[in-house]
C-alpha cells in the first residue's frame, strides 16, 4: 500500500472527496462541477509523471462521475423523457437584457403547475422554446394560457378608473435618467433637496387623458391604486388573528380595514368586498355575483369548509399574498400599498399638479427607496422603476408573444429512442474493439483501449447527463467514442513500431500530435459553441469534452498503462497477465 | 495489409481526390436547404398505421395545403414527414410588422406632441399616414377591416390582433387538414419563421468564417512554416468541398445539425492531415515509409470514427430521427472524403515538400 503513502495521491483522495461533497451538495451545479474535475484532475495527470497517478486521476474522475449519475440522476430532453414543446414567438426581436429577462418570466409562468423540470431557452433573438416533461393536454393548455396571458393594468383613484391599460402607449413607457430626476427635485421644510431615487415616465393617449382628468379632478394626495389583473368576481376573507397581525402599530383594526375597503371600492359594483371571518353577520350570503373566496392558505380548515357552504370557489393565496402593506402618508391618513391577492401592486399618491381638471397626457411616477449604501439603493432603485414600468406595461413580459404549434412526444417513444441510442453506443463500442483487436492482434493493446473508452464514456454520460441529454448530445457521445480512441491509436502505432528512438521520445512525439489533435478539434468547435445556436450546442459540447477528455485523462492514463506493457513485452520479463 | 501506396510516383494519387472533388463541386449546388434555414413548417407524425404518403399528399393538396408527405416504415411503427413551405402571406406579415414596430415609437411620440400643441400635427398625420398604410397592408393579408381609430394605440392592438390571425391562420391552415386525414399517434411541429431561418442563416455565416480563421491561426502556430500548413489546409478544405459535394448527391438537406456535422469534420480532417505532416517532418527516416506508417494509424482513426458513425446511421435508418441522420449521413460522407483528401491530396503535397527538402 505504498500508494496511501504518496502526497500525491492523498492529495487526489482529498480533492476527489471535496469535490463528491460539491455534487451532493449542489445538485445544480454538478455538471460545472465535473468539468472543473476533469480540468484539476487533468492537470495532476499531466504534471505529475508516476505512472500509478496518472491512472489514478482517470479512476477518480470515473468514480465521481459514477457517484453523481447516482446520486443526481440524468437529465434527458423531452426527445428522450418525452413531453411538450411549446415555442413562444416574440412580436420583434430583442436584445440579450430583455431576451433573459423573457426567459426569466416564461419559466416563472411555465411552472405554474409546479413541475420542476420546465425548459425554457431562447432560439435566436425572437423566439423562445418551452419544453413541459408533460403530454397531459389538460395541463398543457393550462400552461399555455398562463404563458399568453397579457395583464391588464388599471389605475383607480377613490373607486373610479383612472387610468386604463389600454389608453397607454406601451412604448414611451420608460424610467428617467439621473438628470431627469435632480430636476424633479423637492426642498423640503429645512431647505434640503430631495430628488426622487427612481422615476418612470408614461404617456396615455386623448381619451385616457379625459378618464384622468375627470376622475382625478380635486383629488391631491389621493393614492392612484396600481392594479395589474384585479379580479372582478371575488370577495376577500380574513381570519382576525392573520388580520390583526400585519396592521401597522400606530392603526387600530378599525381603521386598517376602512383603508383596505378604500382600496378595494370600484363603482359598478365592481368591488372587491373584505370580511373578517369573525366578524360575519349571522345568515351571511355570497354578496351580489362574487363567487371567488380568496383566503390565506393557512386559515383553517373550518374557515374554508364553511365558505365552500356558502357556495364559493377557494381561491388560496400565500401569507406574502395576503398579506396587507400599509402606510400612514405625509396628510396622515392609513393608505393600504400593497396587496398581491388581489393584484394591488403599489399606490402613489397624485400630485397637486394633475388634479386640476386639465388634460396630462405626459405622467411620471416617482418614488424614494429604503436602502442607505449607495450601489444597494442604486440597484433597489432600478429594480423598483423596472416593476412599475411592467406593471403599466400590463405585465411582466417586456414584448408581446404567440404561441406556436405544440409539438408533443409520448414517454413511451422517447424511452424507445433512449434504449435504441444506448444500443446503438454499445454496438459502437464492440465494433471497435473487435476492429482494434484486428488491427493490433495483441490482447494487451486493445483491453486497455476498449476499458479507456469505456471510462471516457461514462465520465462524458454524466457531465451531459448533469446539463440535458437531447438529440444532438446524444449524437455527439456516440461520435466521441469513435474520436476517443484515436489518440490511443496514435499512442499505440507510435510505441509499436520499431526503430532506434527509445519509448520517451515516441510517447513524446505521439502526445505532441495528440496534443495538436486536441486543441484543434476544440478550437474548430468554439464559434459553433458561443454561436447561441441552442439546437446544436449539445453536440458541440460533448464532441468537445471527448477531446479535452482524452488530452487532459485518457491519454496520459492510456499512456501509462500501455508504456509499461509494451516495453514490458518486449524485454520478454513480465506476462500479458501482470502487466493489465 | 495495404501495400505502401507511396512508393514510385505518388503524384498519380491525386488523381482520384481531384476527381472527387469535380464530381463534388458539380453537386455542391443542388444542395436542399432544410427547414432550419429556409424556413417553414415541418410536421413529423408517429402513427399506428401505414399511411399511403402520395394519396396522403393529394389529398393535402385538394385542400390547398402545399406539402410532401414522406412515409418510413420505421422499427418503432410508421412515422410520417410532412413539409410545408413558408407561407408567402405569413412573411409578407412578419416584413410589416418589423417596419410597424419601428415607425411606432415615433408615431405615438408625435402623437402625444400633438395633443398639446397643434404645430406637430402636419408631421404626426404624415407619420400617421406612412403607419396606418403598413397596418392596412396587414389587414388586408388578415382578411379583416381595418377600424377608424383615433389614437395609434388602438391601432397597434388592431395590428397585433391582424399578425396574430395571420400566424394562426397558417397554423391552421396545416394543422387542419393533417387532422382531418391522418390519425396520429404523437405529432412534433416545427415552424421556422423567415426572421428565425435568416438569423440562424447568418449565425452560420458567422461560424463559418470564425472556425476557417482559427483553424488557418491554429495551424500556422502549430507548424511555423508556410509550406506544411498550406498542405493542411488545402487537405481540410477540400474535404469539406467532397462532404458537401456529397450532400448534394445524396439529398442530405443542409440543416443546423448537419451544419454542426460539417464544423466538427473541420476539426476531424484537420486532425488526420496534422498526424500524417507531424510523421513526415518530424520522423527521421524515409519520408514514404513514414507517410505509409502515418496512412495505417489515420486509417484506424477514421475506421473508428466510421465505425462510431456508422452505428449512429444504422440507428437513424431505423428511427428516422432527422437529427442522427443528418449529422450521420454528413459525417461518413466527410470521413471517405478525408481519406482521399487526406492520403491523396496532403500526402502527395507534403511528401513532395520532403522529399524536395531532403533533396532526393
Amino acid at each position: 500500500m505504498e500508494l496511501f503513502e504518496n502526497k500525491k495521491f492523498l492529495a487526489m483522495l482529498f480533492v476527489l472527496a471535496a469535490f463528491t461533497a460539491g455534487i451532493v451538495f449542489y445538485p445544480i451545479h454538478a455538471g460545472t462541477i465535473l468539468i472543473f474535475a476533469l480540468l484539476v484532475f487533468g492537470t495532476f495527470t499531466l504534471m505529475w509523471k508516476e505512472p500509478q497517478i496518472k491512472i489514478a486521476g482517470l479512476v477518480m474522475l470515473v468514480l465521481l462521475a459514477v457517484a453523481n449519475i447516482g446520486v443526481n440522476g440524468m437529465k434527458y430532453g423531452i426527445d428522450f423523457s418525452g413531453g411538450t414543446r411549446i415555442p413562444v414567438v416574440l412580436e420583434r426581436s430583442v436584445d440579450q437584457n430583455t431576451m433573459d429577462e423573457m426567459v426569466q418570466n416564461i419559466k416563472k409562468r411555465a411552472s405554474v403547475l409546479g413541475l420542476t423540470e420546465v425548459k425554457v431557452r431562447a432560439i435566436g433573438d425572437s423566439e423562445i422554446n418551452v419544453e413541459i416533461p408533460s403530454s397531459d393536454p389538460e395541463s398543457i393548455s393550462f400552461i399555455e394560457e398562463t404563458i399568453a396571458k397579457q395583464g391588464v393594468y388599471q389605475g383607480i383613484v377613490d373607486g373610479k378608473v383612472a387610468v386604463s391599460g389600454e389608453n397607454i402607449f406601451t412604448n414611451l413607457i420608460r424610467s428617467l435618467g439621473p438628470q431627469e430626476r435632480v430636476a424633479m427635485a423637492k426642498i423640503d421644510a429645512q431647505g434640503q433637496r430631495h430628488a426622487p431615487d427612481w422615476g418612470v415616465s408614461f404617456s396615455v393617449d386623448k381619451e385616457g387623458a379625459e378618464q384622468f382628468a375627470e376622475v382625478a379632478r380635486g383629488k391631491a394626495d389621493f393614492p392612484i391604486y396600481m392594479y395589474l389583473d384585479r379580479p372582478t368576481d371575488a370577495v376577500l376573507f380574513y381570519e382576525k388573528a392573520e388580520f390583526t397581525k400585519d396592521i401597522i402599530p400606530d392603526s387600530s383594526e378599525k381603521e386598517s380595514l376602512k383603508a383596505l375597503e378604500d382600496a378595494l371600492a370600484l363603482e359598478n359594483n365592481q368591488d372587491i368586498p373584505v370580511y373578517i371571518i369573525e366578524d360575519l353577520p349571522e345568515n351571511f350570503t355570497a354578496p351580489g355575483n362574487d363567487t371567488k373566496a380568496i383566503i390565506s392558505a393557512n386559515a383553517s380548515q373550518g374557515t374554508k369548509d364553511m365558505l365552500e357552504g356558502l357556495g364559493f370557489t377557494i381561491v388560496e393565496k400565500t401569507d406574502a399574498e395576503i398579506e396587507p402593506e400599509f402606510i400612514r402618508i405625509s396628510s396622515g391618513v392609513l393608505i393600504l400599498v400593497k396587496l398581491e391577492a388581489v393584484g394591488l401592486l403599489t399606490a402613489p399618491t397624485l400630485g397637486s399638479g394633475i388634479t386640476g381638471g386639465n388634460l396630462n397626457y405626459d405622467y411620471t411616477i416617482t418614488g424614494s427607496v429604503d436602502a442607505v449604501d449607495p450601489q444597494e439603493k442604486a440597484l433597489e432603485a432600478a429594480e423598483k422603476a423596472k416593476s412599475i414600468e411592467s406593471i403599466l406595461k400590463g405585465g411582466a413580459l417586456p414584448v408581446q408573444i404567440s404561441l406556436g404549434s405544440r409539438t408533443t412526444l409520448p414517454a413511451s417513444l422517447g424511452s424507445e429512442f433512449l434504449k435504441m441510442s444506448l444500443v446503438a453506443i454499445g454496438i459502437a463500442l464492440i465494433t471497435i474493439a473487435v476492429v482494434v483487436g484486428l488491427r493490433y492482434q495483441k490482447v494487451t493493446a486493445t483491453m486497455p483501449i476498449v476499458l479507456i473508452s469505456l471510462a471516457e464514456l461514462t465520465i462524458l454520460l454524466s457531465i451531459l447527463g448533469s446539463f440535458t441529454i437531447d438529440l444532438a448530445a446524444m449524437a455527439g457521445i456516440i461520435a466521441a467514442i469513435g474520436v476517443g480512441v484515436d489518440a490511443q491509436i496514435v499512442i499505440t502505432d507510435e510505441l509499436l513500431k520499431r526503430d532506434e528512438r527509445s519509448t520517451s521520445e515516441k510517447i513524446n512525439l505521439a502526445f505532441g500530435i495528440i496534443k495538436t489533435n486536441a486543441t484543434v478539434a476544440i478550437f474548430s468547435m468554439v464559434p459553433l459553441l458561443f454561436s447561441g445556436l441552442v439546437e446544436v450546442i449539445g453536440f458541440a459540447i460533448s464532441t468537445m469534452l471527448g477531446s479535452l477528455l482524452g488530452y487532459m485523462l485518457t491519454r496520459p492514463a492510456y499512456a501509462a498503462i500501455v508504456e509499461k506493457v509494451i516495453t514490458a513485452e518486449r524485454k520478454g520479463s513480465t506476462s500479458e497477465g501482470n502487466a493489465l | 495489409m495495404l501495400p505502401n501506396i507511396y512508393k514510385g510516383d505518388y503524384r498519380l494519387l491525386a488523381i482520384a481526390p481531384l476527381t472527387l472533388m469535380a464530381i463534388a463541386i458539380f453537386f455542391i449546388p443542388s444542395i436542399k436547404m432544410g427547414v432550419d434555414f429556409e424556413g417553414g413548417t415541418l410536421v413529423t407524425l408517429s402513427l399506428s398505421e401505414a399511411v399511403d404518403g402520395e394519396a396522403l399528399q393529394a389529398q393535402l393538396q385538394q385542400e390547398g395545403l402545399d406539402a410532401k408527405v414522406r412515409v418510413f416504415d420505421t422499427s418503432i411503427g410508421y412515422r410520417a414527414e410532412i413539409e410545408v413551405p413558408q407561407s408567402e402571406k405569413l412573411v409578407r406579415a412578419e416584413e410589416l410588422k418589423v417596419e410597424f414596430n419601428e415607425v411606432l415609437p415615433e408615431v405615438a411620440q408625435l402623437e402625444v406632441l400633438a395633443y398639446q400643441n397643434s404645430s406637430f400635427e402636419p408631421e404626426y398625420n404624415a407619420k400617421r399616414e406612412q403607419i396606418e398604410a403598413i397596418a392596412d397592408e396587414l389587414f388586408t393579408i388578415a382578411e379583416m377591416k381595418g377600424r377608424n381609430v383615433e389614437s395609434v394605440n388602438e391601432l397597434q392592438k388592431d395590428f397585433s390582433d391582424a399578425y396574430s390571425t395571420v400566424y394562426s391562420s397558417y397554423q391552421e391552415s396545416i394543422s387542419g387538414p393533417i387532422d382531418k386525414h391522418v390519425s396520429y399517434e404523437s405529432i412534433s411541429v416545427q415552424t421556422v419563421s423567415p426572421v428565425l431561418s435568416t438569423k440562424f442563416m447568418e449565425k452560420v455565416i458567422n461560424v463559418v468564417v470564425m472556425s476557417a480563421v482559427l483553424s488557418v491561426i491554429l495551424v500556422f502556430l502549430f507548424f511555423k512554416s508556410i509550406p506544411p500548413s498550406l498542405a493542411v489546409l488545402t487537405g481540410a478544405f477540400c474535404d469539406i468541398v467532397i462532404a458537401l459535394g456529397a450532400m448534394g448527391l445524396f439529398a442530405i438537406p443542409l440543416t443546423l445539425p448537419s451544419f454542426a456535422a460539417l464544423m466538427m469534420l473541420v476539426g476531424y480532417s484537420l486532425d488526420t492531415d496534422i498526424l500524417l505532416t507531424t510523421r513526415i517532418l518530424k520522423r527521421r527516416g524515409d519520408p514514404r515509409e513514414n507517410a505509409y506508417d502515418a496512412m495505417k494509424t489515420g486509417l484506424t482513426m477514421s475506421g473508428t470514427g466510421m465505425i462510431a458513425f456508422g452505428a449512429l446511421f444504422v440507428l437513424a435508418l431505423m428511427t428516422h430521427i432527422p437529427t442522427y441522420y443528418e449529422i450521420s449521413a454528413v459525417a461518413l460522407a466527410g470521413l471517405v472524403g478525408d481519406m482521399f483528401a487526406t492520403w491523396g491530396i496532403n500526402g502527395v503535397l507534403i511528401l513532395h515538400y520532403a522529399l524536395k527538402r531532403g533533396g532526393a
